[in-house]
């Protein structure tokens, strides 16, 4: 790996105060205290305020930016062919779960083995503060001008019942919560999502830092809450028991881990059961080519087609 | 030589198995085939038909005239009676039934059907079609299926739904007793084919019952076969390309005509190959990704084609519309990514399972913003194999999208040919600017003289993309002269590609050079202008063809060249605008002055070429092809 002789990092356009320098700040911890060498960890984003994220860390990741709602898609190309590196896709609620809530579902039903981190803010920011997915009906925030018609989508529900299988929420403005669960969600074997709460100073004037401050409480504080499944025979249990506890917003907001169930196989197993030598010779690692001689031979192939 | 067969019938009634069967028997007597399929978009029981051409060189193209058509239904006497110079082999059971009575058949096609018979003085039903076809000189062959199916269940001793299938088997070996070869290969295709063998059984009956019958109208004898030949389908030869030029990621989202290519690699997702260290043969494994849409899919397969591993994903217009956007990112971020698109009939969902070429300039111009969009098009198996492993050398070497075309008249056309004709040798790999080891600071959007940057696997150097206009480390950079000069390095990609790829390999020419009259055409109807103008050659008239085989970039100076001095220029595609001509303008300056165009979905047969062609020749600037049914 090859660090940058000159280090700049790229100059940092959020807003003063936006909960995006806690959720980068949470981010980088996590990468140093796991230990990982930068070279093998990807962050990958989509569009938004959020999709800025790879281009301001300070650790030697590489970044990819992508396109609106997209994130995920680019990720899981990115991590079945090279399972080895360390996929983290950053992206807003709008991005997420607006343009790319398709992709959002339907990466829960693959439980490939990456994080995300959705920068759950309830406005659109960078298009100058529109009603996002997660803002609930009949908010007005700042710049609507009328309030919100549309009910809002529960992250932490849609996710578990779309697969996802490590379902937690933060908040960006706890940066120690947050990187313990960064920590745990990389470490997890499979599809994990953390929501993180994040006021927007320039635009939400509802979620502010105020408004979370007097509200989050953290689910562990209860020494009885396990959201770890741990035999099959539990797993209709716990996802309802998180999918209730998910719908609990107003005088209390709870922060924490979910639902974790590494009994799902992740897609990486799905494909070696497939195909066993993926466990070995994964994309990245097969050479195709020996000095332009293509190496694949097709005598099989060709023979189930001679006639 | 070649003779014409079709065999029509419901959908799912087992036509597809009875061509199969047909096909192999005639191959193993050492014969070349080149089949088309024409299917409706759907599930069950509308009318479907292959036509075969049986030749003893390898076939290229169908014929609208028909040798022998194989029946079992009333709606395919219908449909194709007009078409039969031959024999048709039809059931008795259906001859009293009427065109209005078949309720499969789409109205228009009764009506035009109805007042054909009757401009005639005859009837409407099959037996009047067939008065008609007997008074053209076409001999008809009268199967009683009713008694066949019956006889073959009763020495079998199984109930008559489950002899049901002996009727196909009893049309197709109608039709190879025609043909006036050893009874043996067709045998034996029918034992390859059915496994279990009860059903072996019932369909050697059934061929007993229905060959001692029949006389051969056409004395073939065997032909010699040297070396291997397969059969192969557009779908399978493109996947089999993709797979040999080493392809590691495919991802895709269903639809018609091109997820057979993906559920075919998906069923050889781990393939024998060469070890370099070592030289042992190992497995390899292919990632095969069924994505939930198309943007999915593009996005995936850029996604692994930043990680350094071989690319790919495949679909037909709709999903190639959504994949826009992909597009887009993978042409600013450099992503070589291979999209190979089986064009179908437009716009919108239009004929899903028909054949069209009118995607030409939307596949060259796709997202929004200037970028270098490498096209190229096959037009037949064996380019589309071979073309398949082209797209991946092109997208490395050029760092950019390259869009492999494939039109449904190829995807689910097939052909048998000589193993030695793919060349497998001579087929290499060419990675570009691929870097294994960097050492140093590593700029992945570096200027460079002809455009392309060392190119880098994430997780080996710190690297960035961004869909945003980015400065040489890939970060956001709005500056006025970075965009200028980044913007500058993307496009002259295309210039260095104008340089470095020879015209010659951009485009082929067949025919006579002095020739003056010039043909351009490009995809599946390559074939059948072919045939055409050998045809028109062997008449005394010269033509030039020269086939498109990339668009962009475009080999100006070499069709410059051929076409100065022509009196004449044909162009032959299959859409309403002639885009290959206006294409040709674009570039040269120099415009079609002829037209030969079809747009029914139904791909060009060799002989309306041909008469449009003459038509051409006695001075008909647009000629328009209606065939097929």
């Amino acid at each position: 790996m090859v660090v940058p002789k000159v280090w700049v990092p790229e100059w940092n356009d959020w807003c003063p105060g936006c909960g995006n320098f806690g959720i980068l700040n949470a981010e980088q911890q996590a990468i140093t205290e796991l230990g990982l060498t930068p070279e093998d960890v990807v962050v990958v984003s989509g569009i938004g305020c959020s999709g800025k994220t790879p281009h301001f860390f300070r650790l030697p990741i590489s970044g990819v930016h992508t396109l609106h709602g997209r994130a995920l898609t680019f990720a899981t190309g990115i991590k079945l062919s090279n399972p080895e590196l360390t996929v983290i896709v950053n992206g807003g609620d709008g991005d997420q779960l607006g343009i790319g809530v398709g992709h959002f579902v339907s990466a829960g039903r693959r439980n490939v083995d990456m994080l995300v981190i959705l920068h759950d803010n309830g406005v659109y920011g960078l298009t100058k503060g529109q009603a996002s997915p997660t803002l609930r009906r009949g908010e007005k925030t700042k710049s609507l001008p009328r309030p919100n018609v549309n009910d809002n989508v529960n992250p932490i529900a849609l996710a578990i019942s779309s697969g996802f299988t490590f379902v937690a929420r933060s908040y960006a403005y706890d940066v120690k919560h947050l990187k313990e669960l960064i920590k745990m969600g990389i470490k997890h074997k499979g599809l994990a999502l953390i929501d993180v709460l994040q006021p927007c100073p320039t635009y939400n004037d509802i979620h502010t830092k105020e408004y979370f401050d007097k509200r989050v409480y953290k689910l562990d504080s209860d020494p009885s809450w396990d959201p770890v499944v741990r035999k099959p025979e539990e797993e209709g249990e716990k996802m309802s028991r998180a999918i209730l506890k998910s719908l609990e917003w107003g005088e209390k907001i709870p922060i924490g881990l979910f639902y974790q169930n590494e009994l799902v196989p992740p897609y990486e197993e799905r494909i070696a059961s497939n195909a066993p030598s993926y466990k070995e010779r994964t994309p990245a690692k097969t050479k195709i080519e020996a000095e332009g001689k293509l190496l694949t031979l097709l005598d099989d192939i060709l023979r189930e087609k001679e006639i | 030589m070649r003779i014409s067969w079709e065999i029509g019938g419901p959908q799912g009634t087992g036509v597809d198995t009875s061509a199969n069967i047909f096909g192999a028997a005639i191959a193993a007597a050492g014969y070349y085939i080149y089949g088309n399929r024409e299917y409706y978009s759907n599930i069950k029981g509308r009318h479907s038909y292959f036509n075969l051409t049986i030749s003893d060189r390898r076939a290229r193209s169908i014929s609208s005239t028909v040798d022998i058509l194989a029946s079992f239904d009333a709606e395919t006497v219908f449909q194709h009676f007009q078409e039969v110079k031959g024999v048709i082999i039809y059931h008795k059971g259906v001859k009293g039934t009427s065109i209005e009575r078949v309720q499969s058949m789409e109205p228009e096609i009764q009506e035009r059907l109805t007042h054909f018979l009757k401009s005639k003085g005859l009837g409407t039903t099959v037996a009047d079609a067939l008065k008609y076809a007997e008074s053209k000189g076409v001999k008809l062959i009268e199967l009683d299926y009713d008694e066949i199916v019956k006889k073959t269940a009763d020495a079998v001793g199984v109930p008559m739904s489950v002899a049901e299938r002996a009727k196909n088997t009893a049309a197709i070996a109608a039709s190879y007793a025609l043909l006036g070869l050893r009874k043996e290969y067709f045998m034996d295709a029918v034992k390859r084919t059915f496994k279990q063998e009860t059903f072996v059984k019932i369909n050697s009956i059934a061929t007993e019952l229905v060959m001692s019958t029949v006389k051969p109208m056409f004395q073939l004898r065997e032909l010699p076969k040297t070396g291997k030949r397969i059969q192969v389908d557009g779908n399978t030869a493109v996947a089999m390309g993709k797979i040999y030029g080493g392809l590691s990621f495919q991802s895709y989202y269903p639809i018609t005509p091109a997820s057979d290519e993906s559920v075919y690699i998906e069923a050889h997702q781990e393939v024998m190959a060469l070890d370099p260290e070592t030289g042992d043969k190992r497995k390899r494994p292919i990632v095969v990704v069924q994505a939930e849409d198309e943007l999915a899919a593009i996005n995936m397969a850029s996604g692994a084609a930043l990680t350094g591993v071989r690319s790919a994903t495949a679909t037909s217009g709709p999903g190639f519309s959504l994949m826009a956007e992909g597009i887009g990112w993978a042409g600013m971020n450099e992503v070589p990514v291979v999209i190979t698109y089986y064009i179908r009939g437009g716009p919108s969902t239009g004929q899903p399972t028909r054949t069209s070429q009118a995607d030409l300039l939307f596949a060259m111009n796709v997202s929004h913003g200037e970028f270098p969009r490498i096209v190229i098009a096959s037009g037949d198996h064996v380019e589309a194999f071979q073309d398949a492993i082209w797209a991946f050398n092109l997208a490395e070497r050029y760092q950019t999208p390259v869009i492999h075309l494939v039109e449904k008249a190829i995807a689910n056309a097939y052909s048998i040919f000589d193993v030695s004709e793919l060349k497998l040798d001579s087929l290499r790999a060419e990675r570009g600017k691929l870097v294994e080891s960097p050492d140093g600071e590593f700029k992945r959007f570096k200027f460079t003289e002809d455009g392309i940057s060392p190119r880098v696997a994430l997780g080996k150097a710190y690297v960035f993309y961004t869909g945003d206009e980015h400065n040489e480390i890939g970060h956001i950079s709005e500056d006025s002269e970075n965009r200028t000069k980044m913007y500058e390095k993307r496009i002259r990609k295309l210039d260095t590609a104008d340089k470095e790829i020879p015209e010659e390999e951009r485009l082929k020419v067949f025919g006579d050079q002095d020739a003056k009259v010039a043909v351009i055409t490009w995809g599946s109807p390559k074939g059948s202008v072919l045939d055409a103008v050998e045809q028109l050659e062997s008449e005394g008239t010269k033509v030039q063809v020269i086939q498109l085989r990339m668009f962009n970039p475009f080999p100006k100076s070499l069709t410059k060249k051929l076409l100065s001095g022509k009196e004449a220029i044909i162009d032959i595609e299959g859409n309403y605008e002639g885009q290959a001509g206006l294409v040709l303008k674009l570039n040269t300056g120099i415009e079609p002055t002829h037209h030969i165009l079809k747009w029914n979905g139904r791909p060009m047969a060799w002989d309306e070429v041909y008469t449009g062609l003459k038509s051409v020749l006695n001075g008909q600037r647009r000629v328009i092809l209606n065939g097929g049914a």
